[in-house]
């Protein structure tokens, strides 16, 4: 029997969504690393139709440290790593009574981790940098928890996106600025539906560069392709082919040449089988790629 | 890298208040409060007795078991005592009556028509509803619903049609169509188009109200379907 079980709201795309990097590989020796809080808290979701539902209101924390490093000037290894994931559901209530119906649950534990390389197709420097990321999901999360087995840290599967990413940067009078985009194919395993990515990204540095603003469009398309609670064998609570495009902004300031601060928030103006609630972020960034 | 302290100490400050907060979500569940036979019978021996049940459901669909009257038309042909054990006098029909008034001056009564005669017979009964949806997923069909040697059996006609893309989709029977608690679970739903056929051991035909179908991960009603006469 396939262990499949259920990944209804994206923790994992929406987290690493926030740390979509773009086609600039770091250089040799350099790096980037963060330690970010992100959370959602939902009671409302889309539906398969794409209409919005209500639902008890579950809340997901990932605690998580991403690292970007160079091997090489071409070569980028990538880690995202939810190192503390926090799941749960709130009581439901009577509201004649004021008995508790369904208690609440939660648990904690890490999420799926992300492991990825980046690799400049282009030459370091070039006018249009496009580079080629392979990122393997890890299913380092549980994807089964509680007595009424609804809390996941992670989806339970493996999988590998592959994406190509490109963009530019340039000036904005004395401002600087960019703008790039990436696509990707993501393979994903256990019965789940594969999806296409995309997204678009840009940013401006305000205040000598100190104050980076970026705004991010993404999406997921599922291709349907995998298993439903009417075709798996398994009696597991399941959910598939969840899809969404959504919007969100950044805000990071350089408290020092290297240290900074970020804040952001993203949320799905539509979507199916995902949360209909935006998702923030806040965290600690090192930057040693200057 | 003392930079890093105060921003690490705000972080560490917003995890700790954001995780751990289990809070309360309220559903309406108030229904109105039921009194009803779970026997059924349609003809009784004469010069024999049959225990007679009722079920009195309070505001949010509970079983309750406070102290019913029984009443009979007509006690030279059934007479009822305080239990409602049923004595067959004489041949003939008569109605038999159970009522309760609750606490809130709400007087609730069922009834039926019971003949006495040469055997007893067991009405056989068979009831049916309509599946609704009562979300955005799809879910619709009709049913009947029978009791055969104590068990129950639901057939799903053929026009059932289910979202198969909703997560832990579960039916349920209840008393209460907003919530599962104090509901007998069936099981998942595994057909999602087409007949299909549950069979529930000791189990009645008039136990309970309503055919529910309740996305058990997430704690939310999708659809239900009432049980009529």
């Amino acid at each position: 029997m396939k262990n499949i079980s259920i990944i209804i709201f994206l923790v994992t795309i929406f987290s690493t969504s926030l740390f979509a990097g773009g086609p600039w590989p770091q250089k040799k020796g350099k790096g980037y690393f963060k330690l970010a809080e992100w959370w959602v808290i939902f009671d409302q979701h889309y539906t398969d139709n794409g209409k919005i539902d209500p639902n008890v209101t579950s809340g997901i924390f990932n605690t998580t440290l991403y690292a970007e490093y160079g091997f090489t000037d071409r070569l980028t290894g990538i880690i995202n790593a939810p190192i503390f994931s926090r799941n749960y559901n709130n009581n439901l209530v009577s509201n004649t009574t004021k008995e508790i119906l369904v208690p609440g649950e939660a648990y904690n534990g890490i999420g799926d981790f992300d492991l990825g390389l980046k690799y400049g197709i282009t030459q370091p420097g070039a006018k249009i940098p496009v580079a080629l990321t392979l990122t393997l999901g890890l299913p380092t999360g549980k994807s089964v928890a509680g007595e009424l087995q609804n809390l996941q840290t992670g989806d339970g599967e493996f999988n590998q996106l592959l994406q190509v990413d490109a963009g530019t940067g340039f000036k904005l009078g004395k401002t600087s600025a960019y703008v790039s985009a990436y696509t990707g194919v993501n393979n994903r395993t256990k019965g789940f539906s594969d999806e296409f990515r995309f997204g678009l990204e840009a940013g401006v540095g305000l205040a000598n560069e100190k104050f980076w603003l970026t705004a991010r469009l993404l999406g997921v398309e599922s291709f349907k392709n995998g298993d439903t609670a009417e075709t798996t064998t398994s009696t597991s609570i399941f959910a598939n082919n969840s899809e969404f495009t959504s919007i969100g902004v950044e805000g990071s300031y350089y408290i020092t040449k290297k240290v900074g601060v970020s804040v952001s928030a993203t949320g799905a103006f539509r979507g199916e089988i995902i949360a209909a609630a935006p998702s923030y972020s806040v965290g600690v960034f090192l930057d040693l790629s200057k | 890298m003392k930079n890093l302290n105060l921003p690490f100490l705000i972080l560490l400050l917003g995890a700790m208040l954001f995780n751990g907060c289990i809070k309360d979500d309220f559903i309406d569940d108030q229904i109105d409060p039921v009194l009803r036979f779970t026997s059924s019978l349609d003809t009784i021996e004469i010069d024999t007795e049959f225990q007679l049940e009722a079920m009195f459901l309070n505001n949010v669909g509970q079983e309750e078991s406070p102290t019913l009257t029984w009443n009979s038309l007509d006690a030279e042909i059934l007479s009822v005592d305080g239990t409602g054990l049923l004595r067959a006098n004489s041949v003939g029909t008569t109605t038999i009556s159970v009522s309760y008034e609750t606490e809130e001056g709400i007087l609730l009564s069922d009834q039926m028509d019971i003949t006495v005669g040469a055997t007893t017979i067991i009405s056989i009964e068979e009831k049916s509803g309509t599946i609704r949806t009562t979300s955005s997923y799809t879910l619709e069909g009709t049913f009947t619903v029978q009791e055969i040697d104590g068990n129950l059996i639901i057939e799903v006609g053929e026009a059932w049609k289910a979202s198969s893309n909703l997560p832990g989709l579960f039916i349920y029977l209840t008393n209460n169509p907003a919530t599962t608690t104090d509901a007998l679970e069936i099981g998942p739903v595994q057909v999602f188009n087409g007949a299909h056929r549950y069979e529930i051991p000791n189990v009645g035909i008039n136990d309970w109200q309503y055919l529910l179908y309740f996305c058990k991960p997430f704690n939310i009603k999708v659809g239900d379907g009432e049980i009529n006469n």
